[in-house]
C-alpha cells in the first residue's frame, strides 16, 4: 500500500537538546514495533522455524524434520478437504453478503422521514453478538424439525445435513457482518457530493440508471474495502463453526482454520500446527503482494 | 482541546485499573487453602456438582481451611483442550475432571500427579474403573463419574407395540421394523469410538481395538479391529439396520430428537439419564437396557466409560478434597441425582441408595450392565481422539450410504494407524 | 422526486418494488432477533411445536438464566475489554501514523515495510504461539491478555496515515513555529481534522474486540475473567435442553446493545457522514 510520506524537517530544534530530537521518533513508533515484535514477527517466526523441525505435543524439540511436516500436511486428507470445504464457503458467503449489504444501504440511501426505521433495523445486527448468533441458528436451524423449516415451508436438514449445514453456515456469516458493512455503505451513499447527484439527475438519470450509473460507483471504493474485508473475514472463519456445527456434520464444515484449531489445540499436533500455519503466512503474503500489484496498477 | 485528552487519558487510567482489579486470581486469604476443579458437569450435573462442592466447602472445608474452587469448561475435550493449553503455563488447575479421551495425553505429560503417588486408598472402588484408568504409570486418575453407554428406549410405545428392548443387533433390527412400521423413527444417532469400544470390545468374550490393552499397557502400535475383524462385524449388522429404512444419521441434536419422541430409540450414556427424564417430562415412560450385542459370541459385557479427576498437585489439601468426592457419601448424592453409577462399592451397602434403585430401577441397570462385564475390557485410549471420533462418524455414515464395508475398515484402520504412528514419531 | 410533474405506472411499480423489496429485507434481518426475543419465553413443549410465539409466556427462563452469578462480569469483561483494546490501539496506530507521516529518522522506511508485512500474518493461524507468548507473560485472565493480540492493526495504521497525508504539511508547520509540541498538535489538530476516520477505526475495533471467541476463550480459565461471546456458550443451558433459558440469556446480553445503538446511531452516523 503506497502512501504520500512527506518529510517534515523540523524547523526547531526542541529545548530539551538534540538528544530527544533524536529519539522522539523512536519513542512514537515504539509501541507498534513492540506489539508487532511480540504478537507478529516473533510467533511467525517461531512457527516458520518450527515446521522444519519434529516437535512433541509438549513443545520439545525433537529432531529435525525437513519437509516431513509439510508432506504430512498435504497427504492429510481432512486438510485437503478444508480447503475445498474453506473456498466452496467463501464463492457461496462472499457475492451473497455483498449483494444484500449493498442491497439494504441502497435502499436507505436517501434519508426520510421514516427510514430510520429501517437503517436501524438493518444496523441491528451490530448489537447481536457472534456468540448469540452462532446459539440462536443453531436453534433455529437445528434440523427438519426446525423454526426456519416451519415458517418457510421448507424441508431441509440445515445443520445435520451436509449442504445444508454449508448453507446455515453461508446465512450466518452474513448476518454477523451485516450490521458493520450496512453502516458503512450507507454513510458512503450519503456523504456523496450531492451536487454531482443533482447533475447527474437534471441530465436524466433516474431510478436505477442513477444507482448504478452514478453513486454505486462513486462508493465504489468502500465497496471493494467491504468486499475485501468479507474475503479474508471467510477465507480465516473459525469461531462460528466451532459453536454451530463442531466442523460437522462429517466435517462437512470444517474449514481451514477451524482444522488448525483441532489439529493444534486437541490433537495437539505440532507438526501439521506449525506447517499449516506457515502456508497460511506465504500465501497470505503472495496474495497481499498480488492485492498491491493490481491497486498500483490500476494508479 | 485539552478537555478531550485529559477526558481519554481518564478513560485509559479508569480502563487500566478496572483491569488490574478484574484481574486478580482468587486470592489466598491467610490459611485458606484453594483447590481449583475444572469440571465438565453440565445440564442437571452441574447443579449436584454444585451441592456437593458447597457441602464440603461448609463442612469439611471449614474445618480444614480448604476451598474448592470449581470451574465450568466446557465438555469433557474442552477440558482436555484448556489443560493441554495451560500446561507449562503454570495456570493448572489442581484437578481437572476429564475422560477416557484425556488419557494418552496425560499419560504422556511429566505433569500428570498419579493416583499412587497421591497415597489415596483405592480399595473400594469399582474394580473396572480402576482398570479402565490404569497405565504403565500407575493408576493415572481417580474414577469419579462412572458410566455406562445405555439403549435408552421409548417403553410408552415399545409397551403399546408388543416389543421389548433388544438383547441383540439382530432383535434390534426387527424392533425396528415394528416401531418404524407404526410411523415413528425407530433409531437416531451414529456410532463413534465411544459406543464401538463396546460393540467391538464385547467381541469374541474380550476383543481391544488397538493393542497394549487400547493403550493402557503402554501407547499403541497396531489396530487391532480391522485385522480381528471385529470391526466388520459390526458394520454388516449395523448397515442392515439402517436399510431398514427406519433410522436416522444424525451427529446433533440426537437427544432432542430421542425426548420429544421424534424418534423411539438411541445409544447414550447412563450419565445423561436424569437430564433426559426430565427433558421428556413425562411425555412417555423412559426405557434403559443394555446395549444390544453384536452376536452370540460378543459376551464381553459394556466398557466403563464416564470421567475421573486427574490430579496436578500434590498436597494434603488435594487429597483432602479428593477423598471427599470418593467418598460413599458423596457418591450416592452424585449417582442418585444424575445416573452416573457409584464408583465406591460401599455406597451399595447404604440401605438408603438400596432404597432409592428399588424405586428408580433405571439408575441400576449401567452398574448391574458393569458387574456382568469382563474386568479386561478397556475404554480406548488413542492420540488425537478428537479427530478420530470424528473420523469413525464419517466412516460410518459412509458405510450405511453403501462404501464398501472391508474398503471402509480398511480406511479407517489406516487413519487411526496413522495417528498411532505420527504421535510415536513425534514424542517417543 | 424532483422535476417530473407526470408519474408513470413505471415509476410506480419501481417505488413499489423498492417498498416491498425493503420490508421484506427488513424482516429477514430482523427475524432471528425476534425469534430470540420470543423463544426466550418458551416453555419446552413450545420448542417442539415450531412456533414463534410461545401459547404463554413463561418467565421462569428469565430467572433460571440471571441466576447464573457472572453475566454482570461477562458484560464489564466484554465492554471494558472493547473500550481498552479502541483506546490503546487508537493510541499505538495514532502515533506511529504522526511518525511516519511527519517526522524524518534513520531507519523510517525499515520500520514501515515491517510494520507493513504484518498485515500478511493473520492472527488466526499464529494462535497457538500468541497464547504461550501471553501465558508467558502472565497474562492469562487479565483484560490485557485479553487484548494483547488486538493493540496495532497495520492496515488501521495505513488507513491513518492516507488521511493524515492528506491533510498536507501547512497546518504542522504552522503549529510548529507556534511553539506547539508534536503531541498538542496531534490531540488538537490532526485527530480533530481526521474525526471520521479515527472514530469508524475505534468503532470498529470495539466491534471486532467484542466479537472475538476463540482469543478470549483460550486466555481465561475462570468466569469472572469470561466476556459475553464465551460466557453464553458455557452457561450449560443447551445441555440441559433448556434452550428457553438460553434466549433469555442471550435476550440479556443483547438488549443493552440494542438500546445503546437505538441512542448512539444518530452520532456514529453524523460522524461516519462528515467526511
Amino acid at each position: 500500500m503506497t502512501c504520500a510520506c512527506k518529510a517534515y524537517r523540523l524547523p526547531l530544534v526542541t529545548p530539551s537538546g538534540s538528544l530527544k530530537y533524536k529519539i522522539k521518533p523512536y519513542l512514537f513508533i515504539a509501541p507498534a514495533v513492540i506489539l508487532a515484535a511480540l504478537f507478529w514477527w516473533y510467533p511467525s517466526a517461531k512457527g516458520f522455524v518450527s515446521s522444519f523441525l519434529t516437535m512433541s505435543n509438549s513443545g520439545k524439540v525433537m529432531g529435525f524434520a525437513g519437509l516431513k511436516n509439510y508432506i504430512m500436511l498435504f497427504s492429510d486428507r481432512n486438510f485437503l478437504k478444508s480447503i475445498w470445504t474453506t473456498l466452496r464457503f467463501v464463492l457461496l458467503f462472499v457475492p451473497l453478503n455483498t449483494v444484500l449489504t449493498v442491497l439494504a444501504a441502497s435502499l436507505t440511501r436517501r434519508r426520510s422521514k421514516l427510514s430510520f426505521i429501517p437503517e436501524y433495523l438493518f444496523f441491528s445486527p451490530v448489537a447481536i453478538s457472534l456468540s448469540a448468533y452462532s446459539l440462536l441458528f443453531r436453534e433455529m436451524f437445528r434440523g427438519e424439525a426446525s423454526v426456519v423449516n416451519r415458517i418457510f415451508g421448507l424441508d431441509s436438514g440445515w445443520i445435520t445435513d451436509p449442504t445444508g449445514a454449508m448453507v446455515t453456515l453461508v446465512i450466518l456469516g452474513v448476518f454477523l457482518d451485516f450490521g458493520i458493512d450496512y453502516i458503512l455503505l450507507m454513510c458512503a451513499f450519503r456523504s456523496l457530493d450531492k451536487n454531482i447527484i443533482e447533475a447527474a439527475r437534471i441530465d436524466g438519470a433516474g431510478g436505477w440508471s442513477l444507482l448504478f450509473g452514478v453513486e454505486l460507483p462513486m462508493i465504489g471504493k468502500t465497496v471493494m474495502v467491504t468486499v475485501f474485508l468479507a474475503l479474508k473475514d471467510a477465507l480465516l472463519i473459525c469461531a462460528p463453526i466451532i459453536i454451530l456445527t463442531e466442523g460437522g456434520p462429517f466435517r462437512s464444515t470444517e474449514t481451514i482454520m477451524f482444522y488448525y484449531y483441532v489439529e493444534a489445540f486437541k490433537s495437539g499436533n505440532r507438526a501439521i500446527q506449525n506447517s499449516l500455519s506457515s502456508l497460511v503466512l506465504v500465501i497470505a503474503a503472495f496474495a497481499m503482494i498480488i492485492y498491491e500489484r493490481r491497486g498500483r496498477k490500476r494508479q | 482541546m485539552k478537555k478531550t485528552k485529559a477526558v481519554v487519558i481518564l478513560v485509559l487510567a479508569l480502563v487500566m485499573t478496572a483491569s488490574a482489579v478484574f484481574a486478580g486470581g482468587v486470592e489466598e486469604s491467610s490459611g485458606i487453602r484453594t483447590v481449583t476443579i475444572w469440571h465438565c458437569a453440565q445440564g442437571a450435573n452441574a447443579g449436584v456438582f454444585s451441592v456437593l462442592t458447597e457441602s464440603f466447602n461448609s463442612t469439611v472445608g471449614k474445618e480444614e481451611g480448604i476451598v474448592i474452587n470449581s470451574i465450568y469448561q466446557g465438555k469433557a475435550g474442552d477440558v482436555l483442550t484448556s489443560v493441554n493449553a495451560a500446561a507449562g503455563t503454570g495456570n493448572l488447575p489442581d484437578i481437572a475432571m476429564m475422560d477416557a479421551t484425556a488419557a494418552t495425553d496425560m499419560d504422556h505429560s511429566d505433569y500428570i500427579v498419579t493416583v499412587d503417588q497421591l497415597g489415596i486408598d483405592t480399595k473400594y472402588i469399582l474394580p473396572c474403573g480402576i482398570s479402565s484408568y490404569t497405565s504403565d504409570k500407575g493408576l493415572l486418575a481417580l474414577p469419579f463419574n462412572a458410566s455406562a453407554l445405555l439403549y435408552y428406549y421409548n417403553k410408552t410405545l415399545y409397551d403399546s407395540l408388543g416389543v421389548s428392548a433388544p438383547t441383540t443387533l439382530d432383535e434390534m433390527i426387527e424392533v425396528a421394523k415394528v416401531v418404524g412400521n407404526s410411523g415413528v423413527t425407530a433409531f437416531v444417532g451414529v456410532p463413534a469410538t465411544y459406543e464401538l469400544s463396546t460393540f467391538i470390545g464385547a467381541q469374541n468374550g474380550l476383543s481391544y481395538m488397538v493393542n497394549n490393552r487400547n493403550g493402557h499397557d503402554g501407547a499403541p502400535t497396531e489396530v487391532l479391529f480391522g485385522k480381528e475383524g471385529t470391526y466388520a462385524a459390526f458394520l454388516e449388522k449395523w448397515k442392515e439396520l439402517y436399510d431398514t429404512g427406519y433410522y436416522n444419521p444424525l451427529v446433533s441434536g440426537v437427544t432432542g430428537e430421542f425426548t420429544s419422541g421424534r424418534c423411539a430409540a438411541m445409544l447414550a450414556s447412563s450419565s445423561n439419564l436424569s437430564t433426559i427424564i426430565h427433558a421428556v417430562d413425562g411425555a412417555f415412560e423412559v426405557g434403559v437396557a443394555r446395549v444390544p450385542i453384536v452376536n452370540d459370541q460378543a459376551t464381553g459385557g459394556t466398557v466403563i466409560s464416564g470421567g475421573a479427576l486427574f490430579t496436578f498437585t500434590d498436597n494434603d489439601a488435594v487429597r483432602t478434597v479428593l477423598e471427599y468426592l470418593i467418598s460413599p457419601e458423596s457418591q450416592i448424592i452424585w449417582a442418585q441425582t444424575t445416573g452416573y453409577v457409584p464408583v465406591n462399592m460401599r455406597a451399595y451397602e447404604s440401605s438408603g441408595y438400596k432404597a432409592f434403585l428399588r424405586e428408580n430401577p433405571l439408575y441400576k441397570v449401567a452398574y448391574e450392565a458393569l458387574l456382568d462385564s469382563n474386568p479386561g475390557l478397556a475404554n480406548v485410549w488413542v492420540p488425537s481422539a478428537y479427530s478420530i471420533y470424528y473420523s469413525f462418524q464419517s466412516n460410518v455414515a459412509a458405510v450405511l450410504e453403501g462404501k464398501d464395508i472391508d474398503t471402509a475398515v480398511a480406511e479407517m484402520e489406516a487413519i487411526v494407524q496413522n495417528a498411532i504412528d505420527t504421535f510415536a514419531a513425534q514424542n517417543i | 422526486m424532483s422535476g417530473k410533474t407526470v408519474r408513470k405506472p413505471v415509476d410506480t411499480f419501481k417505488f413499489i418494488l423498492r417498498k416491498v423489496l425493503l420490508v421484506i429485507l427488513a424482516a429477514m434481518v430482523v427475524f432471528p432477533l425476534v425469534y430470540m426475543l420470543s423463544s426466550s419465553l418458551f416453555r419446552p413443549t413450545d420448542f417442539n411445536r415450531l412456533h414463534l410465539f410461545p401459547d404463554t409466556p413463561n418467565f421462569a427462563n428469565y430467572a433460571k438464566a440471571l441466576s447464573h452469578r457472572y453475566f454482570g462480569h461477562y458484560m464489564v469483561n466484554s465492554v471494558g475489554t472493547a473500550l481498552f483494546a479502541a483506546v490503546v490501539r487508537s493510541v499505538v496506530v495514532i502515533l506511529a501514523a504522526f511518525a511516519f507521516t511527519h517526522l524524518r529518522f534513520k531507519g523510517k522506511n525499515f520500520f514501515l515495510g515491517a510494520l507493513v508485512l504484518t498485515l500478511f500474518v493473520p492472527q488466526e493461524a499464529i494462535l497457538y504461539q500468541n497464547y504461550r507468548t501471553v501465558a508467558a507473560l502472565g497474562l492469562i485472565d487479565t483484560w490485557t491478555g485479553i487484548v494483547s493480540t488486538s493493540l496495532f492493526s497495520a492496515a488501521q495504521m495505513l488507513l491513518l496515515m492516507g488521511a493524515f497525508s492528506g491533510i498536507g504539511k501547512e497546518p504542522y508547520d504552522a503549529a510548529r513555529i507556534d511553539g506547539a509540541t508534536d503531541l498538542r498538535y496531534i490531540a488538537n489538530v490532526l485527530i480533530p481534522m481526521t474525526g471520521p476516520v479515527v472514530l469508524t477505526m475505534g468503532i470498529q475495533t470495539m466491534i471486532t474486540t467484542f466479537n472475538s471467541y476463540l482469543w478470549p476463550l483460550l486466555v481465561t480459565n475462570r468466569p469472572q475473567s469470561r466476556t459475553i461471546q464465551v460466557g453464553i456458550t458455557m452457561l450449560g443451558f443447551v445441555e440441559a435442553s433448556d434452550i428457553g433459558a438460553q434466549m433469555a440469556a442471550l435476550t440479556i446480553v443483547t438488549v443493552p446493545f440494542l438500546v445503546v445503538l437505538a441512542l448512539a446511531k444518530k452520532r456514529i452516523e453524523t460522524a461516519l457522514i462528515r467526511s
